[in-house]
C-alpha cells in the first residue's frame, strides 16, 4: 500500500510545537514544583485524556475499577452521587445507574498503546528495540542535561541535535546490538533538525491525520527528559525567547524510527500501515473510559458532601476582635494543622492564610552564594531582587574561600588519579561518618543565616504599592495585632532528592523564610508605614512584624526576631514563641496518626534527621479542598490537613481585582499540585517517579530507577501509598470561594485556561453563601446550580 | 532469643576457655544465619519485632567481632581446632587479616541492616529482603574466618548465591533479570576457578588447613604447582572483584534497595582482593603471575577512574569507582604489597558503604557546586608546580615515615598516590584561585600526604608477621613499576590539566566511547541476550 504524502513543512512544525505543548514541564529537584501532569491536555475533558493517554502511552486515568467498587459497598459513594456525575457529563448515549455499578464490580481493560517502529521492529527481530533506544537516548541525555555530576561534562555543541548526532556517529553500541550501520546514518542525517524530521516523516511515510497523537507518543515515550526540554521551553517563554530543544528530541526519536524502519521495512511494513491508520482516527473515549469518569465525578461528589457537612457543624468562634497575636501561613495544606492548633492555644491568637511568597517575587543569591534561586511562583517572572550576603564582606568572603577549597577537595575524592589517594588517605575517617549517619547524631540545622536584604533597594513608592498590593491582598488592613509574625514554610530532612519538593511551591521550590523576611522588613520600616497611612492602612506604631519559618517536618517555628530588634515586644514573642511551641506538639501529635512508624509527638523529630527514611512527612499528600473565605468560616474545623486555606473578604475587593488574583494565581498552583498527586497515584508508573529504594539521581536534576535510562518526575511511590494503603485520595481539588457568582463567572470568561481547568472538571468550583456553606456549584459553560443543604456532622463523627 | 543462645554457647564452652576463645569469632556468622531463619519465619511486611532483633544482632556480632580482636592481641594468631577431617571442615582462623576483616565487615554490616530497618519500611517482602541480608552477611564473615579451605569455597560460593537472591528482589525488573544473569555468569566462573584452586592447593599440600597450607608455602614448598594453583586464584580474584573485560555487571547492579549496594560495594566486591591477600604466601611463588595482576589491576584502575569521569548518574559513577578501586587493590596485590591491599580494602568499604547511603544527597551536592563561583583551572605551568610541590611533600613526609626502608613497590605506590594529591594542589595554584585557596588547598594536600603515610605505616606494622613481606624487584618488577608510574603519572597530568583538553572537539569521539565503556558490556550483553525480548518477557 503506498501512502499520499500531504505534509508540508509548515505542518509538520507545527505539529511538532503542538506535541512540545502536550508534554508537561518538569523542574530540576534543586527547585523542583509540582506540574500537573495533564497540564497539555486541560482543554479536554478526562474521558477524552484517558482516551488520548491510552493511545499515546497506555496511561491509566483513574483508579482501578475495585477501587471505586469497594467505595460504592461500603456506602461512600452513593447512588445519587453517581446519577448526579451522569447528569454532569457533556456527551450523549452515556451508560445509566445501573450499569455503571455492574461495570464498577468488573475490571476495565488496561488501554493498549499503538505500537511505535520500534515496538513493531521488536516484535518481529526479538531485539528489545525500545529498551535500546530508551537506554541509548537516557545516555546521551543524562550526559547533555547534566548540572555537574560528571566531572568530565558531555559537550553541548550548537543545540541538543548536534550534540545528539555527534554523539551517535561515534556510538557503537546500537551496532553491537544489531542495528546496522547506524552511525553513518547519524552522520548522514541532515544539518538542522527540522530537515531530519521532515526526512523521516517523508520516509516512514507520515500522513497529516496521524501526525498529532504519534509525535506525542515519541515524545511521550522520552519520558522526563522530554519534560526536561518541555520546562526549557517554558524559562524560555517567561523570558520572552524561545528554546528548540524539546523538538531536537522529537527529531532524534523520529531517526531511530527511521533507521529502524529502514532495517526492518519488509517485516512491518504493512503492520505500520494500520497503525498509521489508528493514529488518523479520532481521539474518542470508550464506554470503558465514560465509565471510568464517571465513578471518578462520583466519588468526588461524594467526598464534597462530607465537606459541605464540614462548613455546615457550627463551629465556636473563639477569636477576640483584638488578637494578641497574628501569624499569617502559607496557604498550603500543612498549614491548616498548626494554624487550627494554634488557635486553640490561646483565644487571642489569629491565624491567616495567604500564598507563602506572601506576594514578593524575589529571584535572591544567598549567603556566600553567586547562584540566583527564583523564590517565586514558576508562573511568575522574579520582580526584585535579593540578598543575604550581610554587611559583613569578609565573612562572606572567608565562607566563598572555604566553600572552594571544600568544591576542590570534591572534585580530588572524584578525578581519575586522585581518587586512589583520596580512598587511601581519607577512608578510615568515613567509619565516624557511618556512625554519625547511623544514629543520625548529626546535630539538626538551623535556620540562622543572615537576614535577606533587597538589592538593589526598592524606591520608596515602589516599596508603599507593594505592601499596599500584598496586604490587601492578603485581606489584611485593619485589626492589626501588637506581633505579627509572617510564616514561611520549608521542610528539615536529609538525604532527600525530593527535598525542595517538600518546601514551599509558590516559593518555586525554596523554603519561604526569605521572602517573609523581606516582607517584614518592608512593613516595618516607619517610611513605609508613613505612606500606607495616606492609603487608609493604618499600621498601629506598636505594631511589630517579625519573619518566621515553620518546619513542616518537625512542626517547630523559628522567629527570626532578631532581624528587627525591638525591647518593647520582647516579652510578645517569648509569649508567640511559648504558644508556637505547645502548637507544635498538638500538631506533631495529630500528624503521628498518619504517620508509619510514629507513635506521638515524640516520634516525630527523628524524622527529619533520619538517612534512611524515606517518608519524613506526608507533605500535601490527601489534599482535597481550597477555600478562600474569611477564617471565621474554617475555624474550629477539622479539615484534616486536607485544604488550602486563603484568607480572602470579597466585601473589601474592590473591583474583584484580589479575587481574580487568587483564581488565577493560588487556584491554578493548587490545581497544579492536586493532580500532580493524582497523576502520581492513578498512573504511579508514567506520572509518578517510582521506587525511592531504586533511586539514582542522574545529572543532579532528576532521578531515574535503578539503572533505567529514562528520566522519572512527579511523586515517589513512597509520597503517596504508606505501604499498606493510599496516603492520597486521588481527587481533583473542590474550589470554594466566597465571592459573588458574577464576580467569578466574569472572571472565568477572561480567563480561557483557567476557564477550562473548571469547565472540564480538573477543578470543582463552589461558591458559598454569606453563612459559609458550599451553596452554588459551577456546572462549566459559565453556569451554576444551586446545592441542597447538608446536615451538620454527627458530633461523634466529625473529623 | 540471641542473648539466650549465646549464654547458652557460652554454658557449652564453659570450663574451656581456650576452646571457647578459638571459636569466638564463628559466633558472628552463626547469630546472623540466627537472625537470617528468624527473619523468614516473621512477618514479610512490617516486621517491627524481627528487625528489632536484627539490629540487635548486629551489634552484638560487632562486639563480637571486637573481642576476637581483643582476643588476638592478647593470645596472638591461632586456628581453632577443626570440625571435620583432612584440613577439611569447619574451623575458624584468628590472625590480623581475619580479625580486620571481621571487624570491617560486621561493622558495615549492622550500618546496611540498621538503615534498611528504616529504609524499606512499607515493602511488601521486607521480611525475606532482611532474611537474605542477614545470610549474605553470615556467608561473608564465614569467608573471612575461613580456617581451611573447603569453608573458604563454600562460603565463596554462598555469597554470591544470597547476594544474587538480594539483586533480584523485584524479580520483575527486566533490567535487574540482565544485570543479574550478568552476574550470575561471572560468579559461576568464578566459582570453577575458585574450586579448581581449591582442589589444587589440596593436592599441592595435602591439607585443607590454611594456616598449614601458607607455612607450607613460606618455605617455598609447591613451587611445583605453584603457577597453576596462582592462576585459578588469579581468575576467581579478577572475576569476583569486576575486573576489565567482566566488570559490566557490578555497573549496573544498582536495579535493588540502596543498602544492598552498599554491602555490595562495601563488603562483598573485595572478596577478590582478599583471596589474593589470605593466599599472599601462595600466589607470592608465583612472580608471572603476579605480573598479569598488576597489568589487569592496574588497566582496570585507570579504566576505570577515566569512565567514571563520564558518569552521569550518581550510583553508576560510584560503581564505576568500584570498578577503578577494585583495580587498584588487585594492583597493589600484584605489586606484593598486600598490607596495603588490606588497608585498601578497608578504607574503599568505609567510604563506599557511606557513599551508597548517602546518595540520596547528589542533588544537593550538584546544587552546591555552583555556589561560589566559577572554577579556578589550573594552566600548565600551575600543573608543572603542583607536580614539584607534590613531590617536595613526598620526600618531606615520607622520610618522616622511613621510606628508605620501604621496597620499591611500595615507593612507587606512593608517588602514584602523591600524582593525586597534585591535582588538589594545581587546583589552589590556578591563575585565578585567591591566595586563601592555595594556602586551603596545600593544607589539604599535606593533611591527604601525612594519613597516607600515617596509615601505610599502621597498615605494615599490623600484618608483618602475617603478610609476606615485599620480595626485591627483579627486572620483570622494574619494568611493571615503570609501566605503572608512567601511566599513572600520565592520567594524572591528564587529570590536572582536565578542561583544557577534555572540552576539544577531538576528545569528543573518546569521550563517547569512555562513557560506554568501551563497549565491554554491550559485547556481554549481546552475548548473553540480554536484550532479547523472549528471555525477558
Amino acid at each position: 500500500m503506498t501512502t499520499l504524502n500531504d505534509l508540508s513543512p509548515a505542518f509538520l512544525t507545527k505539529t511538532s510545537d503542538t506535541a512540545a505543548r502536550a508534554i508537561p514541564p518538569v523542574w530540576p529537584l534543586a527547585s523542583s514544583v509540582a506540574v500537573n501532569p495533564y497540564l497539555g491536555q486541560s482543554g479536554e475533558t478526562l474521558a477524552q485524556v484517558g482516551a488520548r493517554l491510552g493511545r499515546v502511552g497506555g496511561v491509566p486515568v483513574t483508579m482501578p475499577r475495585a477501587h471505586y467498587n469497594a467505595l460504592i459497598s461500603d456506602g461512600t459513594i452513593t447512588d445519587a452521587d453517581i446519577t448526579a456525575a451522569i447528569n454532569a457529563q457533556k456527551a450523549d448515549n452515556l451508560p445509566q445507574l445501573d450499569a455503571i455499578k455492574q461495570a464498577a464490580a468488573t475490571p476495565a481493560m488496561t488501554p493498549a498503546p499503538q505500537p511505535t517502529i520500534a515496538d513493531l521492529a521488536a516484535k518481529v527481530s526479538g531485539i528489545d528495540w525500545p529498551g535500546i533506544f530508551a537506554d541509548r537516548f537516557g545516555h546521551w541525555a543524562a550526559g547533555y542535561f547534566d548540572q555537574g555530576q560528571a566531572l568530565w561534562a558531555a559537550p553541548r555543541r550548537r543545540s541538543a541535535y548536534d550534540a545528539w548526532r555527534q554523539y551517535a556517529t561515534h556510538d557503537l553500541t546500537p551496532e553491537i546490538a544489531g542495528l546496522a550501520a547506524f552511525a553513518q546514518f547519524a552522520s548522514d542525517t541532515p544539518d538542522t533538525a527540522a530537515d531530519a524530521r521532515a526526512q523521516a516523516a517523508t520516509r516512514l511515510g507520515l500522513t497529516q491525520e496521524m501526525l498529532e497523537t504519534y509525535l506525542h507518543q515519541l515524545l511521550f515515550s522520552l519520558g522526563g527528559w522530554a519534560q526536561v526540554a518541555r520546562y526549557n521551553l517554558w524559562q524560555a517563554e517567561l523570558a520572552e525567547k524561545t528554546d528548540d530543544t524539546i523538538t531536537d528530541l522529537l527529531a532524534i526519536r523520529l531517526l531511530w524510527e527511521e533507521a529502524l524502519f529502514a532495517q526492518y521495512e519488509d517485516q512491518i511494513g504493512e503492520r505500520w500501515d494500520k497503525v498509521k491508520a489508528a493514529h488518523g482516527r479520532g481521539v474518542l473515549p470508550d464506554r470503558d473510559l465514560t465509565i471510568n469518569a464517571i465513578l471518578q465525578e462520583a466519588w468526588e461528589r461524594a467526598v464534597q458532601r462530607d465537606l459541605a457537612r464540614t462548613f455546615a457543624t457550627p463551629a465556636p468562634d473563639q477569636s477576640q476582635d483584638h488578637p494578641t497575636l497574628q501569624a499569617a501561613f502559607c496557604i498550603d495544606v500543612r498549614s491548616e494543622v498548626f494554624r487550627r492548633a494554634l488557635e486553640t492555644v490561646d483565644t487571642g491568637v489569629r491565624t491567616l492564610g495567604f500564598a507563602g511568597f506572601f506576594g514578593l517575587t524575589v529571584s535572591h543569591k544567598g549567603f556566600a552564594s553567586d547562584v540566583d534561586e527564583l523564590r517565586l511562583p514558576v508562573l511568575l517572572n522574579p520582580g526584585v531582587s535579593a540578598t543575604s550576603e550581610g554587611e559583613n564582606v569578609n565573612a562572606a568572603q572567608t565562607a566563598r574561600f572555604k566553600a572552594r577549597a571544600v568544591r576542590a577537595w570534591g572534585r580530588f575524592k572524584l578525578a581519575a588519579v586522585s581518587s586512589f589517594a583520596f580512598v587511601e588517605a581519607t577512608g578510615p575517617i568515613y567509619a565516624g561518618k557511618l556512625v554519625k549517619d547511623a544514629l543520625n547524631i548529626a546535630p539538626p540545622t538551623t535556620p540562622n543565616g543572615p537576614a535577606p536584604r533587597l538589592d538593589p533597594p526598592l524606591p520608596l513608592d515602589a516599596q508603599i504599592n507593594a505592601a499596599e498590593t500584598i496586604l490587601r491582598a492578603m485581606s489584611l488592613t485593619t485589626g492589626f495585632a501588637r506581633l505579627v509574625v509572617l510564616a514561611g514554610h520549608g521542610a528539615n530532612v536529609v538525604n532527600n532528592p525530593f527535598a525542595s519538593g517538600l518546601h514551599c511551591g509558590a516559593c518555586g521550590g525554596y523554603a519561604g523564610d526569605v521572602n517573609a523576611r523581606l516582607l517584614a522588613g518592608l512593613l516595618n520600616d516607619p517610611d513605609v508605614r508613613q505612606g500606607l497611612g495616606d492609603r487608609d492602612i493604618a499600621i498601629p506604631a506598636d505594631t511589630l512584624f517579625v519573619g518566621a519559618l515553620h518546619d513542616t517536618t518537625t512542626d517547630t517555628m523559628t522567629l527570626f526576631a532578631g532581624d528587627h530588634p525591638s525591647a518593647a515586644h520582647h516579652a510578645d514573642i517569648k509569649q508567640a514563641e511559648a504558644w508556637f511551641a505547645q502548637a507544635g506538639v498538638l500538631t506533631r501529635s495529630e500528624r503521628a496518626l498518619r504517620l508509619p512508624r510514629a507513635d506521638g509527638d515524640s516520634d516525630i523529630d527523628l524524622r527529619s534527621r533520619d538517612w534512611a527514611e524515606t517518608r519524613p512527612e506526608w507533605a500535601l499528600a490527601g489534599c482535597k479542598a481550597f477555600i478562600a473565605a474569611p477564617r471565621p468560616r474554617t475555624a474550629g474545623k477539622n479539615l484534616g490537613g486536607r485544604a488550602f486555606l486563603h484568607d480572602y473578604d470579597w466585601k473589601q475587593d474592590n473591583a474583584f481585582g484580589v479575587l481574580e488574583l487568587i483564581m488565577t494565581a493560588p487556584v491554578v498552583v493548587a490545581s497544579w499540585i492536586s493532580l500532580q498527586y493524582y497523576g502520581s497515584t492513578v498512573a504511579p508508573d508514567v506520572f509518578g517517579s517510582g521506587n525511592k529504594l531504586l533511586h539514582n539521581v542522574t545529572g543532579g536534576i532528576g532521578v531515574v530507577e535503578g539503572n533505567g535510562s529514562t528520566l522519572r518526575t512527579g511523586l515517589p511511590w513512597q509520597s503517596v501509598h504508606e505501604g499498606e494503603s493510599y496516603a492520597h485520595d486521588p481527587l481533583r481539588l473542590s474550589v470554594c470561594i466566597e465571592a459573588p457568582r458574577d464576580a467569578m463567572t466574569d472572571i472565568l470568561k477572561r480567563h480561557d485556561a483557567v476557564r477550562g481547568l473548571f469547565d472540564n472538571r480538573w477543578l470543582h468550583l463552589f461558591a458559598m453563601d454569606e453563612n459559609g456553606q458550599m451553596a452554588w456549584r459551577y456546572e462549566g459553560n459559565l453556569e451554576w446550580s444551586q446545592i441542597a443543604p447538608e446536615a451538620p456532622l454527627d458530633a461523634t463523627a466529625q473529623g | 532469643m540471641i542473648l539466650l543462645s549465646l549464654r547458652r554457647t557460652a554454658v557449652i564452652f564453659k570450663g574451656n576457655k581456650a576452646l571457647f576463645i578459638a571459636f569466638l569469632p564463628f559466633i558472628a556468622p552463626v547469630i546472623f544465619m540466627a537472625l537470617a531463619v528468624t527473619a523468614f519465619r516473621g512477618p514479610e511486611m512490617r516486621p517491627a519485632g524481627v528487625l528489632k532483633k536484627v539490629e540487635i544482632g548486629a551489634l552484638v556480632a560487632l562486639f563480637v567481632a571486637g573481642l576476637s580482636a581483643l582476643a588476638l592481641v592478647l593470645n596472638g594468631s591461632a586456628t581453632s581446632p577443626l570440625i571435620g577431617a583432612s584440613g577439611l571442615g569447619l574451623s575458624v582462623r584468628l590472625d590480623p587479616v581475619s580479625a580486620v576483616m571481621l571487624l570491617l565487615v560486621s561493622f558495615v554490616g549492622w550500618v546496611v541492616v540498621r538503615y534498611a530497618a528504616t529504609y524499606l519500611d512499607g515493602e511488601a517482602r521486607q521480611g525475606s529482603f532482611t532474611g537474605w541480608l542477614c545470610l549474605t552477611l553470615a556467608a561473608v564473615l564465614l569467608l573471612v574466618t575461613s580456617g581451611n579451605i573447603l569453608q573458604f569455597a563454600i562460603a565463596w560460593i554462598a555469597t554470591s548465591r544470597s547476594l544474587h537472591k538480594l539483586l533480584l528482589h523485584y524479580p520483575g525488573r527486566v533490567s535487574a533479570q540482565r544485570a543479574a544473569r550478568k552476574k550470575w555468569v561471572t560468579a559461576r566462573l568464578g566459582d570453577v576457578a575458585m574450586i579448581a584452586a581449591m582442589i589444587l592447593i589440596f593436592i599441592t599440600y595435602g591439607t585443607g588447613d590454611l594456616a598449614t597450607i601458607l607455612a607450607a608455602a613460606q618455605t617455598g614448598q609447591g613451587a611445583a604447582h605453584a603457577t597453576w594453583i596462582a592462576v585459578a586464584l588469579a581468575i576467581a580474584a579478577i572475576l569476583k572483584s569486576a575486573q576489565f573485560p567482566m566488570h559490566g555487571w557490578l555497573t549496573e547492579v544498582m536495579e535493588t534497595p540502596t543498602p544492598v549496594s552498599a554491602l555490595l560495594h562495601a563488603g562483598v566486591i573485595n572478596a577478590g582482593g582478599f583471596l589474593l591477600i589470605r593466599f599472599a604466601d601462595v600466589i607470592i611463588l608465583s612472580p608471572g603471575v603476579l605480573a598479569v595482576l598488576v597489568i589487569i589491576g592496574g588497566f582496570t584502575a585507570l579504566f576505570g577512574g577515566l569512565v567514571m569521569l563520564t558518569q552521569s548518574a550518581v550510583k553508576t559513577s560510584l560503581a564505576w569507582s568500584t570498578v577503578a578501586q577494585m583495580g587498584f587493590m588487585i594492583l597493589q596485590c600484584g605489586l606484593a604489597l598486600f598490607p596495603l591491599a588490606l588497608l585498601h580494602i578497608v578504607a574503599h568499604s568505609l567510604y563506599k558503604a557511606h557513599a551508597f547511603l548517602a546518595s540520596g544527597g547528589a542533588v544537593d551536592g550538584v546544587a552546591a557546586i555552583k555556589r561560589p563561583g566559577p572554577v579556578a583551572i589550573p594552566d600548565g605551568v600551575a600543573v608543572g608546580r603542583a607536580f614539584v610541590i607534590a613531590m617536595v611533600i613526598y620526600s618531606a613526609v615520607g622520610f618522616a615515615f622511613g621510606i628508605a626502608d620501604k621496597s620499591p613497590q611500595a615507593i612507587a605506590l606512593g608517588a602514584i598516590l602523591i600524582f593525586g594529591v597534585a591535582y588538589l594542589l594545581a587546583q589552589g595554584l590556578a591563575d585565578a584561585a585567591p591566595r586563601v585557596l592555595t594556602q586551603r588547598t596545600a593544607a589539604y594536600s599535606a593533611a591527604a600526604a601525612i594519613g597516607y603515610f600515617a596509615l601505610q605505616t599502621t597498615a605494615e606494622k599490623m600484618m608483618a608477621g602475617t603478610l609476606p613481606a615485599t620480595p626485591a624487584p627483579g627486572p620483570l618488577e622494574w619494568a611493571l613499576i615503570v609501566l605503572a608510574l608512567f601511566s599513572f603519572g600520565l592520567v594524572a597530568i591528564a587529570q590536572a590539566m582536565f578542561p583544557l583538553w577534555a572540552y576539544h572537539p577531538a576528545a569528543a569521539g573518546l569521550r563517547v566511547h569512555l562513557s560506554n565503556g568501551l563497549y565491554a558490556n554491550a559485547v556481554f550483553d549481546k552475548l548473553l541476550g540480554g536484550w532479547s525480548t523472549k528471555r525477558n518477557s
